[in-house]
């Protein structure tokens, strides 16, 4: 049960002509546990992510999987600053086909411990109740695997206890990939790497050997 | 590769169609969040299209080829003003829903007809709303080919969508498209028929106005309401033939760029 990656070649165009981030690229994305993806700053880190979760396609190539995967949840993505916490929730359950939408809604208000402003816009939201809100909209929609990219370092400690305890009550039959450059939180989050570097993809099984080898 | 889910028909229809519910939602409470609300959606175009053509018929009285002045522009402005409005509008739909496409769901395709929807209700609110003007004001008059005037209507939104289209695309490729285009619409609605007739003109300038084929639409309208303005000029065919290409480029052109629509 993996995710296949099969000869994936991704560009951007720039003045310098087409910029390759990947290039006949084939792997087997590992997912029976929880996955951090490594890399520098540029090396495709967050394209590699929006390819997973088909925001954007490859130029060329395929991925293959059987797996559900949820949106890559960042700060803002699908966020209305004008809407209120309440209409944002209901937008995102509406997309993603939730059958109960005031049952979703209600776990929502819940989990994200927000209360009464839930029905303010997110405009006037701090930073991390903003994460609160997305990470709670993401995490009470069943998925395979969960696609998250540093929504939860904005996060207290308290919340983001939380949010690694429902993780884990998912873990059972969910998976996790996520991208972050705070290793304390990759740590407590996840138990193997994969490090990008030039275009390629290397798996470390454990976590530690591979935020070693990501650091030298 | 065999353990490819399969996903019917039928399951991607219905979760299209709570997409396009959702985005539709989520366009009018971000278009319409202040205190004018809804209500100004509709009431500022009604008052533009209505103005005009009010004043317009209080500076020259009379008729215009047998059509009371007033409804000769109300018609030429509704028709020049469901192109001209939405035309910028929901090309910008494209940009506008560019953080949505993080939702694998969400495709530009539903953001552009959406945004279309929206600009189409509220041109038919305002036309049952210069209806009912019509009436107290006490001005009606017999439509002598409704079925022609609503297949016009319907033609000019195929035209104006698949143009916003195109332009949306060619602008999320090219963001200096949009500043160009904006110099050659405005003047669109001068030469469009919408203050004058084509009748007007002397037949060996025609050609310098029968290319644009908002002038059909706005001449036929006419023709439409009133048989005895004639439809000399112009044709439908031509309307019908250049609404059916620029459909069938935009949907090519979508067709091929929407992967890239996505991440510029």
């Amino acid at each position: 049960m993996t995710i296949r990656l099969i000869n994936l070649t991704k560009s951007y165009p720039s003045r310098l002509g087409p910029q390759y981030i990947f290039r006949n690229l084939n792997f087997d994305f590992p997912t029976e546990n929880n996955v951090a993806i490594l890399g520098k700053n540029g090396a495709g880190k967050s394209t590699l992510f929006r390819m997973l979760a088909k925001s954007e396609y490859p130029d060329k190539g395929q991925i293959y999987t059987n797996k559900s995967m949820s949106w890559p949840v960042a700060l803002a993505t699908g966020v209305h600053p004008q809407m209120t916490g309440r209409e944002n929730t209901r937008f995102i359950g509406r997309i993603n086909d939730v059958k109960d939408l005031s049952v979703y809604e209600e776990a929502v208000q819940d989990f994200a411990e927000i209360g009464k402003r839930f029905d303010l816009p997110v405009k006037t939201y701090s930073s991390g109740m903003r994460a609160r809100l997305v990470f709670a909209c993401c995490v009470n929609i069943h998925f395979d695997i969960y696609l998250i990219d540093e929504a939860t370092s904005v996060g207290d400690p308290k919340f983001r206890r939380k949010a690694r305890e429902a993780l884990e009550v998912k873990a059972k039959e969910a998976g996790l990939i996520m991208v972050s450059h705070e290793m304390d939180q990759i740590r407590e989050f996840c138990t193997s790497a994969i490090i990008i570097e030039d275009g390629q993809l290397n798996y470390y099984g454990d976590l530690e050997e591979g935020i070693a080898a990501y650091m030298e | 590769m065999s353990d490819i889910v399969s996903v019917s028909f039928r399951s991607q229809l219905k979760v299209w169609k709570s997409v396009c519910f959702a985005l539709f939602l989520r366009e009018l409470r971000s278009q319409f969040s202040d205190r004018l609300g809804l209500a100004w959606g509709f009431l500022e175009p009604f008052a533009f299209i209505f103005g005009l053509s009010y004043v317009r018929s209080l500076v020259r009285e009379g008729d215009a080829h047998g059509i009371p002045i007033f409804i000769f522009m109300l018609i030429g402005m509704v028709a020049i003003q469901s192109f001209l409005q939405p035309f910028t509008k929901v090309a910008s739909a494209f940009s506008k829903n560019k953080p949505l496409y993080a939702f694998r769901q969400v495709q530009p395709i539903s953001a552009l007809l959406v945004s279309a929807f929206v600009e189409y209700t509220i041109k038919v609110i305002v036309i049952v709303l210069a209806m009912l003007t019509i009436y107290l004001l006490g001005v009606t008059f017999p439509v002598h080919d409704p079925l022609l005037l609503f297949l016009l209507f319907h033609l000019l939104w195929i035209m104006t969508i698949s143009m916003s289209c195109i332009l949306g695309i060619a602008s999320s490729y090219l963001p200096e498209v949009k500043k160009i285009v904006g110099v050659f619409t405005r003047p669109l609605f001068f030469i469009s028929c919408v203050f004058f007739s084509l009748q007007d003109i002397p037949v060996e300038y025609w050609h310098w106005f029968t290319w644009n084929p908002l002038v059909h639409f706005v001449e036929l309208g006419r023709y439409a309401c009133f048989e005895s303005y004639g439809d000399r000029g112009v044709s439908l065919q031509y309307a019908f033939q250049f609404t059916l290409i620029v459909f069938f480029f935009a949907v090519s052109l979508y067709h091929l760029t929407w992967k890239g629509l996505l991440s510029r």
